[in-house]
C-alpha cells in the first residue's frame, strides 16, 4: 500500500493520472460520435493520415506533429461530403486509410526518413505525458464539450436520421463537417498523447457500453463519460498496484466493463423509468380476460 | 402563429435513380390551401415527387416552386424546409436512440406538437425512445410533429402515406384532422377515406401524372 502511495507522489504518475481524467471527461463523447456514425475503423484511418502528415512535415521541415494534426483535420473535412450517402462513411474510412498509408510511404521514401522513426513520433505513452500534452488534452476536452452541449439537439437529430435533421432546419452538412474534423483531430491527438492502444479504451469501449444502456443521446454521453471515468481510475490504480504497464491493464478493465453491459438482458436498463411506468399503467388498466367472458 | 397556405407548383419535374427515370416531366399546380391526394401503384414515383419538394431527392430537370419561390443554395433550402411540414413514409429509426419528446421538440411550435400528441393518443410516450414504438405510434408522433410545424408557420404539409400503419379509427381521425388543416396539403395515400377528404386526386403511373 505504501509503495502504491509512493508511486502517486511521482510527477510523471501524477501527470498520467490527470491526463487520464481529462481523457475520461472528453474522449468517450468522441467515442459516442464514432459509434453513432458507424466509423469504428476511424482510428486506423486517422493513424495513417497522421503518419502522412508527419511525413509531409519531415519533407517540408515544418513541425511534424502539427502537420499530422492538420492532416487529420483535412481528412475529416475531406470525407464529410461522403456522409450524404447513406452508407458513405464506413466505406470512406477504408478508402482514406489505404490512400493515406500509400501517400505516407511515398512521401517518407521521397524525404528519406525511416518509416519506423515516423511511427515512433506518432505513438505516445500515457506514462510519458508532458505538461504541454495536458494543455492539449484540456483544450480538446473543452472543444468537445462545447460542441456537444451547444449542439446537443441538432446532433441527436443528425445521428438519428440525416433527412429528419435536414427537414428540422439543422445545417446537417456543416455540422457533419465540424463533427468529423473534431473526431479526426481528437483521435489523432489522443494517439500521440495516450498511445494507440489506449485510444480504444477511452473512446470506443465506453461508447459501446453506453449504447447498450442509454436511451437517448444525452444519457449515452453521460453513461459513456461515467464508464470512461470508472475504467480509467480503476485501470490506472490496478496497473500501479500490480506494477504492470497501464495501457493493457486499462484496456482490459474498460473491456470488462463493456462486456458486462453485453451480458445484461436486452432492455434490462434500456427502457426509461417513464416508459416502464407507462407500461405498468397500461397493464393495470387492462381488462382481465375473465371479465370479457362474463 | 399559423402560416398562410402556400401554392406548390411542379414544372416539368424529372427525377432519376441512376439511369432509371422515376418521375417523368410532371406538371402540377396545387393552389394555396388546396388538399391534393396523390395515388398510384407502388414504384410509380409518388414518394420521390414529394421528397423532391424538400430537396431530399435531386431534380434532374424542371423546377418546384413553393409560395412562388424556387429553392437554391443552403439558405434557400433551409427556408423551403421551414415552410414545409413533412410526414415521412419510411420511419426508419436510426442507429441512435431519439426520444419522442426530442422529436416533437424539433417542430417549429413544440407546444402545439406536444398538444397534438395528446390529441393523437401518444402523449404518454414522450420519454420513450422512438425505436420502442409500434409503427402506428410512430406515425402518430410524426403527425403530431408536422402539426406543430404547421402551427409554427409552415404553409404546406407533405404527408407520405400518413395512415398506412394506423387502425381504422386512427385512419378516420387523421383524415379528419388533415381535412381541417389550414394549409396546402399534398398527401400520398392508398387510403380511399383519406383521398375522399381531399379536393382533388392526382394519379401517378410509371412516373407520369395521369390525371390532375
Amino acid at each position: 500500500m505504501q509503495q502504491f502511495l509512493d508511486l502517486l507522489t511521482l510527477p510523471p504518475v501524477q501527470r498520467s493520472g490527470v491526463a487520464l481524467l481529462l481523457a475520461a471527461i472528453a474522449l468517450p463523447i468522441v467515442g459516442v460520435f464514432i459509434v453513432g456514425l458507424d466509423i469504428v475503423a476511424v482510428r486506423f484511418a486517422v493513424m495513417h493520415v497522421a503518419l502522412l502528415g508527419i511525413a509531409v512535415g519531415f519533407l517540408t521541415g515544418l513541425d511534424p506533429m502539427l502537420c499530422g494534426l492538420a492532416a487529420c483535420a483535412i481528412a475529416g473535412a475531406g470525407v464529410a461530403p461522403l456522409a450524404q450517402r447513406p452508407s458513405g462513411l464506413p466505406g470512406a474510412m477504408g478508402l482514406l486509410m489505404t490512400f493515406a498509408i500509400a501517400g505516407a510511404l511515398l512521401v517518407l521514401s521521397v524525404s528519406g526518413v525511416n518509416a519506423t522513426s515516423a511511427f515512433e513520433l506518432l505513438w505516445g505513452s500515457i506514462l510519458a505525458t508532458r505538461p504541454v500534452d495536458l494543455v492539449v488534452l484540456a483544450v480538446l476536452a473543452a472543444v468537445i464539450h462545447l460542441l456537444f452541449w451547444r449542439y446537443r439537439r441538432p446532433l441527436a437529430l443528425l445521428m438519428f436520421d440525416r433527412e429528419l435533421a435536414l427537414c428540422s432546419g439543422v445545417p446537417a452538412r456543416l455540422l457533419m463537417l465540424v463533427l468529423l474534423i473534431v473526431v479526426a483531430v481528437a483521435i489523432g491527438a489522443s494517439i500521440r498523447l495516450t498511445g494507440a492502444l489506449l485510444v480504444d479504451a477511452v473512446t470506443i469501449l465506453p461508447a459501446l457500453a453506453a449504447r447498450n444502456l442509454g436511451h437517448s443521446l444525452r444519457s449515452m454521453v453521460l453513461l459513456a463519460v461515467s464508464f470512461g471515468f470508472a475504467g480509467n481510475v480503476c485501470g490506472f490504480a490496478l496497473a500501479l498496484a500490480l506494477d504492470q504497464p497501464p495501457g493493457p491493464v486499462l484496456v482490459l478493465v474498460a473491456g470488462a466493463f463493456t462486456l458486462v453491459t453485453y451480458l445484461l438482458p436486452e432492455g434490462a436498463f434500456n427502457a426509461s423509468t417513464a416508459a416502464r411506468q407507462d407500461d405498468d399503467r397500461d397493464l393495470r388498466g387492462a381488462v382481465p380476460a375473465d371479465s370479457l367472458r362474463q | 402563429m399559423t402560416g398562410s397556405p402556400q401554392p406548390v407548383v411542379f414544372r416539368r419535374v424529372v427525377c432519376r435513380y441512376g439511369r432509371s427515370i422515376a418521375v417523368k416531366r410532371v406538371d402540377l399546380t396545387v393552389s394555396a390551401g388546396e388538399h391534393v391526394a396523390v395515388t398510384g401503384a407502388n414504384g410509380s414515383g409518388k414518394s420521390t415527387l414529394l421528397r423532391a419538394v424538400l430537396g431530399l431527392h435531386p431534380l434532374a430537370a424542371g423546377d418546384i416552386l413553393v409560395g412562388g419561390e424556387s429553392a437554391n443554395g443552403t439558405s434557400g433550402w433551409m427556408a423551403r424546409r421551414r415552410n414545409v411540414a413533412w410526414v415521412p413514409q419510411r420511419l426508419t429509426p436510426g442507429r441512435f436512440p431519439l426520444l419522442v419528446d426530442e422529436l416533437l421538440g424539433s417542430a417549429i411550435d413544440c407546444d402545439v406538437a406536444r398538444d397534438s400528441a395528446g390529441d393523437l393518443g401518444v402523449a404518454g410516450l414522450l420519454r420513450r425512445p422512438l425505436h420502442t414504438l409500434s409503427g402506428g405510434q410512430l406515425q402518430r408522433v410524426f403527425l403530431a410533429r408536422a402539426l406543430g410545424c404547421i402551427a409554427g408557420g409552415a404553409g404546406v404539409l407533405l404527408a407520405d402515406e400518413p395512415t398506412a400503419a394506423l387502425d381504422f379509427a386512427g385512419q378516420e381521425q387523421v383524415a379528419a384532422m388533415l381535412a381541417a388543416l389550414p394549409a396546402t396539403v399534398i398527401v400520398v395515400s392508398h387510403d380511399r377515406a383519406m383521398s375522399r377528404t381531399c379536393d382533388r386526386i392526382a394519379e401517378m403511373a410509371a412516373g407520369r401524372l395521369r390525371i390532375a
